[in-house]
């Protein structure tokens, strides 16, 4: 592997560029007259607004569950809200038995210490390999293992009621690739990740963006229904990079 | 930059009407995203749509004018995410940047995810030129790469081809039996696009919007091909133009119901990647390295017209094409550029030049369906209105659309126009020969009702009747009714 050399100035330097844009503009080096109100805002501000969608949320938990079970069916995921943990895994079972697969990837997120699939999937004679690089598990060999998985399952970092779409943050335990390369996904959402709209899921976000000083995390995806295409005669075809088949089980 | 065509215009334009399967393919489009569009601004109301519009435009009209201050916040964040920023004055400058990544970190092969940037910019042929393999993802830009052409639509590139077209080109480059299953094709590019994904050193995306705030880049998706070309390589690259840049993640909110709704009608895609930096280190995946490449390429000389500005705010939905009376019946590659449609007829002279892409702004009726339709109200008429006007004006004849002949006509017009007796004396002389023709046997320019000219007999007007009728001149012009009756009233 070779090794980058770190901030190497390529094209034109940025000073020059952004003269030529000033030029352009005819404007002179200064910031906006007025600051734009959302890029002043305090991490204080940002607590409190978070405070007040959290109150929000709690209040209407019920109904933003029934949207976004709504949300979520209308934007190409199979929901099925289980009322507990025992049902939920029979649900995976059953998906697990219909799909054919005979390997299973998941991610390592706190979830399945709530849901516990493994010992039911390895019951169906099938292998579950969790996703968590370690001396033995490697990047290449994860990366293979998820290769050759028919479901990948992952919880959820949100739920947005609003677009029905699932919301993960890749990061340690939770791989890109295993909600994204084997054509089932099976997503895990617990009623305290919904979240009632995109304005609540960017607050959220810029808060912990201030709370950490200036880190949010290298990826965030939006996951609503199976991967689909309409780029032949606009038909539209399930399924053609990402998941044809997309499982939301609500917990609740 | 691609091969630039726009002077063919007109004969381009001839000949697509005349292609009933391309005729097909555009009665597609609109009644599939422009039906679909409609239903989900219903669906919202057309109400709170527009605040949606209204909103989302500020965003951008702010963001233009401070976009050197936005640029320079992007950067600090860009960086301080741990990726690397570079700017690029033009096509070949971009192009280096991106072939001296791959050079320096010995990429074999590259997958892209879609990006009109990169079609702007003609980036594969540079990195083929060194020995790198380019693969484009998207079903319908691979449909197109494979084919050797180029896209025409902002949003669906290879709307043009049929199902068979496809089949026969994938019997002809991927030496499989014919079939012409859409199912069957879609799962033939999953399976060799896959391997390529796994195989590839480096990613390369486009970008719709990228967060100064946050130093993030955003693409929105259906196929999943923009979450591979971003997760599965070891190196990513995002190229774009610099007038993506907007200013908050919470803004976010807004481009995220717009986009959408406007391009296919969806209320979201299947998937939006937000990507902001590289993987750190305890990432299971994704990216060692993360670098945004952004482009001015002749935008600045959008920026610096205050006429042509707003053309910046285009979030490339598509809207404007699937509505254009023009677009529908020509489609896009007529348009000779990258950029099709109305906007296209606005962003090619200004990134081209007004010289090749001058008939461009002749292709539209005014009709103003395209501004009604647009998620950030961007008065595409009045600039291509604009564009006339400096056509017309200008003082280098090759930037001028009209020949000699059209010029004189339209100064004799505005002399006639100008002149109520000369004006008068004009209608005299026409209504003698609206008149005398009918003496002339056999060849009648006239509709039989006498209310129409349908092939005047000399040019200039000769040209006009050729596509379209010309009212004849009434018994009693507006202005003699006037004089005669109307007038009475005040004396
Ligand atoms: S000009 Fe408006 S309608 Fe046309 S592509 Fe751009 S944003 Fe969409």
């Amino acid at each position: 592997m070779t090794t980058p050399e770190t901030n190497e100035t390529l094209g034109v330097p940025k000073a020059e560029f952004l003269q030529s844009v000033r030029q352009a503009l005819g404007r002179e080096d200064v910031p906006p007259a007025e600051p734009y109100p959302r890029l002043t805002e305090t991490q204080a501000e940002l607590e409190d607004q978070a405070a007040q969608i959290r109150r929000r949320l709690e209040e209407n938990l019920p109904a933003l569950l029934d949207k976004l079970a709504e949300m979520a069916a209308l934007g190409g995921w199979k929901v099925h809200r289980a009322s507990g943990v025992e049902e939920a895994i029979g649900y995976i079972e059953s998906v697990a038995r219909e799909s054919g697969a005979t390997n299973i990837v998941r991610s390592a997120q706190d979830v399945f210490d709530q849901v516990p699939v493994d010992a039911a999937l390895t019951n169906l004679g099938l292998k579950v390999t969790t996703v968590l690089r370690d001396e033995a598990n490697t990047r290449e060999a994860l990366r293979e293992e998820i290769r050759q998985a028919g479901i990948g399952i992952t919880g959820a970092d949100y739920a947005l009621a609003e677009t029905g779409s699932l919301i993960i943050l890749p990061r340690r335990g939770l791989s890109r690739l295993v909600s994204l390369v084997p054509p089932v996904h099976i997503a895990l959402v617990r009623p305290e990740e919904v979240l009632e709209s995109l304005d609540d899921l960017f607050l959220l976000r810029r808060l912990e963006y201030h709370q950490r000083g200036g880190e949010m995390g290298s990826y965030l995806n939006f996951i609503t229904g199976p991967s689909r295409t309409a780029d032949i005669e606009m038909t539209i075809v399930e399924g053609v990079h990402g998941p044809k088949e997309v499982h939301m089980v609500i917990l609740g | 930059m691609p091969e630039i065509k726009t002077e063919q215009f007109f004969a381009a334009s001839a000949a697509a009407m005349k292609n009933p399967k391309l005729r097909r393919a555009l009665d597609r489009v609109g009644s599939g995203f422009d039906v679909a569009r409609i239903s989900a601004i219903d669906e919202v109301t057309p109400e709170v749509w527009e605040q949606w519009r209204q909103q989302g435009r500020d965003i951008k009209v702010h963001t233009i004018e401070h976009l050197d201050y936005y640029l320079d916040l992007l950067y600090t964040n860009v960086t301080a995410a741990g990726g690397q920023l570079h700017f690029a004055n033009d096509a070949s400058q971009a192009n280096e940047i991106v072939a001296h990544i791959a050079r320096t970190r010995n990429v074999k092969v590259a997958t892209k995810s879609k990006s009109m940037v990169s079609e702007e910019l003609e980036l594969n042929p540079v990195l083929e030129a060194i020995g790198v393999e380019v693969w484009e993802t998207d079903l319908g830009e691979y449909i197109i790469q494979l084919a050797k052409e180029t896209p025409s639509h902002l949003v669906a590139p290879a709307l043009h081809k049929s199902k068979e077209d496809v089949a026969e080109l994938f019997t002809e480059k991927l030496g499989i039996p014919y079939d012409e299953d859409i199912f069957h094709m879609a799962a033939t590019a999953r399976t060799v696009l896959r391997d390529k994904f796994m195989e590839a050193d480096l990613g390369i995306s486009g970008a719709n919007f990228v967060v100064a705030e946050t130093g993030t880049l955003v693409i929105i998706t259906n196929e999943g091909n923009g979450r591979l070309c971003t997760s599965a390589p070891r190196i990513h690259i995002g190229i774009t133009g610099m007038e993506k840049v907007i200013p908050s993640m919470q803004d976010l909110a807004v481009f995220l119901r717009l986009l959408p709704r406007s391009a296919t009608g969806q209320r979201i895609t299947s998937y939006v990647s937000m990507i902001t930096g590289p993987r750190r280190s305890d990432d299971e995946d994704g990216p060692e390295e993360f670098h945004l490449v952004l482009v001015d390429n002749g935008r600045s000389r959008m920026l610096a017209d205050p006429a042509l500005r707003e053309a910046l705010n285009c979030i490339r939905c598509g809207a404007c094409l699937n509505i254009c009376p023009v677009y529908q019946r020509i489609g896009g590659h007529a348009y000779g550029w990258v950029y099709p449609g109305p906007i296209g007829a606005v962003v090619s002279p200004m990134l081209i030049g007004l010289k090749q892409a001058k008939e461009l702004p002749q292709a539209s009726s005014l009709c103003g369906a395209c501004r009604e339709v647009c998620p950030v109200k961007i008065d595409i008429p009045r600039m291509l209105l604009d564009l006339r006007h400096k056509s017309a004006e200008s003082p280098d004849k090759s930037q001028r659309s009209a020949k000699a002949a059209e010029r004189t006509v339209a100064r004799l017009y505005a002399m006639l126009m100008s002149s109520p007796r000369l004006l008068r004396l004009a209608v005299r002389c026409g209504r003698f020969l609206q008149k005398a023709e009918r003496f002339i046997p056999f060849f009648s320019p006239l509709s039989k009702d006498g209310k129409w000219i349908k092939n005047a007999p000399l040019p200039p007007l000769s040209k006009w009747t050729r596509s379209r009728d010309l009212p004849t001149l009434p018994k009693q012009t507006f202005h003699e009714v006037w004089q005669k009756e109307l007038s009475r009233d005040d004396s």
